[in-house]
């Protein structure tokens, strides 16, 4: 506990996260880590073409259906984020909604979504480089090995990135996201030019079951996921209450747009095509090629790549920011909850999460997994943690709103109606496929039962722990009106 | 009082500005911890709105949300609005101190009151005016006086006007990497100077007058023209001395 101050004994005089730079971080980096967060430009290249291969006919109405959702579950954050300035994301919102057991599951979860997209889209770097060194000419032949290397050294660049200061990590990934998003609309233009005669929408499956449907909207809200990370800013950022509720709201619009450009412009150029690019795990890329335009594929290679560093970046930011929260809340080693005094950043939590973001994906391919099987066995388990936390924090926002007294409604229509159909449209998906009890749904599974078990030991050896969760960057007492006389602290010389 | 308003007025842009004006008005009669479902019964608002505007006023940081989640209090945002106008006194007593150091030194000596946002000039030489223009107060980047504020500040870039620095003489220091190594210099020597910053052929000297718990309270500045700046430098244990006598009677 910080120290208290003599005027009003609930106001702490240090904040629960000092050692953080406070309350620096303009909009523009807020903004750049929730859209980075959900890799706008990998998402452009292959979400369309899968949606459309699923839900066929149905594919418009399931994608306006997926960003509804997306709206309810945006409104259940913002009712936290305009309240609360959190380090721990949905983890934190949670223990203020429902308490310290499920804000600890919701962690789970959220860590596992977050560390499983960033080793993904680490090692979609890796294979996405190689590949672009590959075309180009430069690759050798153990393709394996040199993912590995790109793996290990992309790696060590975020890390060395995120020690320097969220700034920094932020205004990188904003640049690099640009170049991406610059170079595959180039491509997407150049698509739309050479095939105008294609330009007609065509359902490519003619009929489709209830399962399939549902899984094209899963792959749909997929394009989303990571909207919510700018809430792991609350500390960093500028008036944090409306910068990352702002940043929260916009991701989603700025994602969709770019996400219905590339469906135009993908589905057009589909129709007289094979249907088996609609199953390729980059569609984007075999329309290129199959409209003689392979010149450009080593661009949206890059591209692809630049997304993915991005989203890594961005992924393991709000990661280490959670582990940051436990670790001040008791929950994990103090070690991980230290501050570096000239940056300003978890460096210790940042290098463990590193390390452990990195060497997933090195053991993976060690084992000789193939890098294509490695990244879906990776982004199924992160798409879990990440629809466990939202649904979490859709039951959490309008008991939150009741605990607080200030009941709305309109919270609990929204919270309700997302967190059925989350439910529903998870359920269906994984009703349909082959997924079950898959190397994804093992993995969860485990890692859940290993929380509840560290819960439960918490709970026998130090209960105490459990009271702090829920910590966040609460007003201190030079955040409130000062009043003269009143025994506020200066600067001593 | 008010609580027979229509329920459409505070959703007219004018009707929010009164709302919220309403609510400030409302936490600070109240004191801290006032929720806002008591804001809303008082002021007969629907709480929907009610939520709204203060939801709206806690990110804007006029208001600050109690660490119970509950409760609101004035934030330190509306500090700006309330101290630069409230008059503050400077006792007798304390201006013959001032008097004495005038009357010891061929220099300027000004005295000025400190918020922990704002400067405002309390005694000011009646021979050597500060001009009609409250530059002192209005730039803190090149003000000695300033200095000591921003110095003393947790977050000092959140005193300064957003975007760059403004250029008032060639001597003005505009880059950030500059002005933060001057502020380090005067939190650790507890002195500020500005030499032809402010104005072209001013130079300042500004020393703290600090309460016992060590908050900047007050500062005497001395000022004379460029060319005389070693002269007005040697004054300096004068004016920390007259600091230390001021010290009881203006905090």
């Amino acid at each position: 506990m910080g120290q208290q101050t003599g005027l009003l004994p609930q106001v702490r005089e240090v904040s629960p996260v000092a050692g953080l730079r406070r309350r620096r971080l303009g909009f523009l980096p807020v903004l750049a880590q929730s859209v980075s967060a959900t890799a706008p430009t990998a998402v452009m290249a292959t979400v369309p073409v899968l949606v459309l291969a699923r839900a066929g006919p149905l594919a418009l109405p399931v994608v306006a259906a997926a960003i509804a959702v997306v709206l309810l579950v945006v409104h259940c954050v913002t009712q936290f984020s305009r309240r609360m300035a959190a380090v721990g994301g949905l983890y934190s919102y949670v223990a203020k909604g429902l308490g310290p057991v499920p804000a600890l599951i919701t962690g789970l979860a959220a860590i596992l979504g977050y560390a499983a997209v960033a080793m993904s889209s680490l090692l979609a770097v890796g294979v996405y480089l190689s590949a672009f060194a590959g075309r180009l000419g430069l690759s050798g032949a153990h393709r394996q090995w040199q993912v590995g290397v790109i793996v290990v050294a992309a790696g060590a660049l975020a890390g060395t990135l995120m020690v320097r200061g969220i700034r920094v990590s932020s205004l990188v990934t904003l640049v690099v996201e640009l170049v991406s998003v610059v170079l595959i609309t180039v491509v997407l233009g150049a698509l739309l030019v050479v095939a105008p005669a294609h330009l007609r929408i065509s359902a490519v499956p003619a009929t489709v079951d209830a399962s399939s449907v549902a899984l094209g909207g899963v792959l749909a809200l997929a394009g989303f996921i990571g909207f919510e990370s700018a809430s792991t800013l609350g500390a960093e950022a500028a008036r944090p209450l409306q910068a990352v509720s702002r940043a929260v709201r916009w991701t989603p619009a700025v994602t969709g747009v770019l996400f219905a450009l590339a469906a135009v412009a993908e589905v057009g150029t589909l129709a007289l095509e094979p249907p088996s690019a609609a199953y390729s795990s980059v569609p984007l890329i075999d329309l290129a090629e199959l409209n003689r335009m392979g010149a450009l594929v080593p661009l949206l290679d890059f591209g692809i790549a630049a997304s993915f560093l991005a989203c890594t970046i961005a992924s393991m930011n709000a990661l280490v920011r959670v582990v940051f929260c436990m670790s001040r809340e008791g929950v994990l080693p103090p070690v991980l909850g230290r501050t570096h005094r000239r940056f300003h950043t978890p460096h210790y939590a940042v290098l463990a999460m590193t390390a452990l973001v990195v060497l997933a994906p090195v053991l993976l391919l060690a084992s000789g997994t193939a890098p294509n099987e490695a990244l879906t066995t990776l982004l199924i388990s992160s798409a879990y943690g990440y629809l466990g936390s939202y649904v979490a924090v859709c039951v959490a926002a309008p008991c939150f709103l009741y605990r607080i007294g200030e009941w709305s409604t309109r919270t609990l229509l929204a919270g309700g109606t997302a967190t059925v159909v989350l439910l529903a449209a998870a359920w269906a998906a994984v009703d349909g496929t082959p997924w079950r009890l898959t190397a994804p749904v093992v993995a969860s599974g485990l890692i859940l039962v290993a929380g509840v078990l560290w819960i439960l030991l918490l709970r026998l050896l130090a209960p105490g722990r459990l009271r702090e969760i829920g910590l966040y960057d609460e007003a201190t007492a030079s955040d409130l009106l000062w009043l003269p006389g009143r025994g506020r602290e200066g600067r001593r010389p | 009082m008010t609580a027979g308003w229509p329920r459409s007025a505070a959703k007219r842009p004018q009707g929010a500005v009164s709302s919220a004006l309403e609510i400030l008005a409302m936490i600070a009669r109240c004191g801290p911890g006032v929720t806002a479902r008591e804001i809303a019964t008082r002021l007969g608002l629907p709480p929907a709105t009610a939520y709204r505007l203060i939801n709206h006023l806690v990110g804007e940081e006029y208001l600050v949300r109690m660490p119970d989640l509950r409760g609101f209090a004035i934030g330190r945002r509306a500090e700006q609005l309330l101290s630069p106008v409230a008059a503050p006194l400077v006792p007798l007593v304390a201006r013959e101190v001032i008097a004495g150091l005038r009357a010891q030194v061929r220099f300027a000596v000004h005295v000025v009151r400190y918020t922990p946002t704002a400067l405002r000039p309390v005694d000011t030489d009646p021979d050597h005016p500060l001009g009609p223009d409250q530059r002192i107060a209005r730039y803190l980047h090149a003000a000695a006086a300033g200095k000591l504020l921003l110095a003393d500040a947790d977050r000092w870039h959140e005193l300064l006007p957003p975007g760059p620095l403004k250029r008032l003489t060639a001597g003005t220091l505009t880059g950030a990497g500059e002005l933060a190594a001057d502020l380090a210099r005067v939190r650790a020597e507890q002195v500020a100077y500005q030499e032809g910053e402010l104005r072209p052929e001013v130079a300042c000297m500004a020393v703290p007058i600090r309460s016992t718990t060590g908050a900047l309270a007050a500062g005497i500045v001395l000022s004379g023209p460029c060319e005389r700046a070693p002269a007005l430098r040697r004054h300096l244990d004068q004016a920390r001395s007259c600091a230390e006598r001021l010290a009881p009677l203006l905090t």
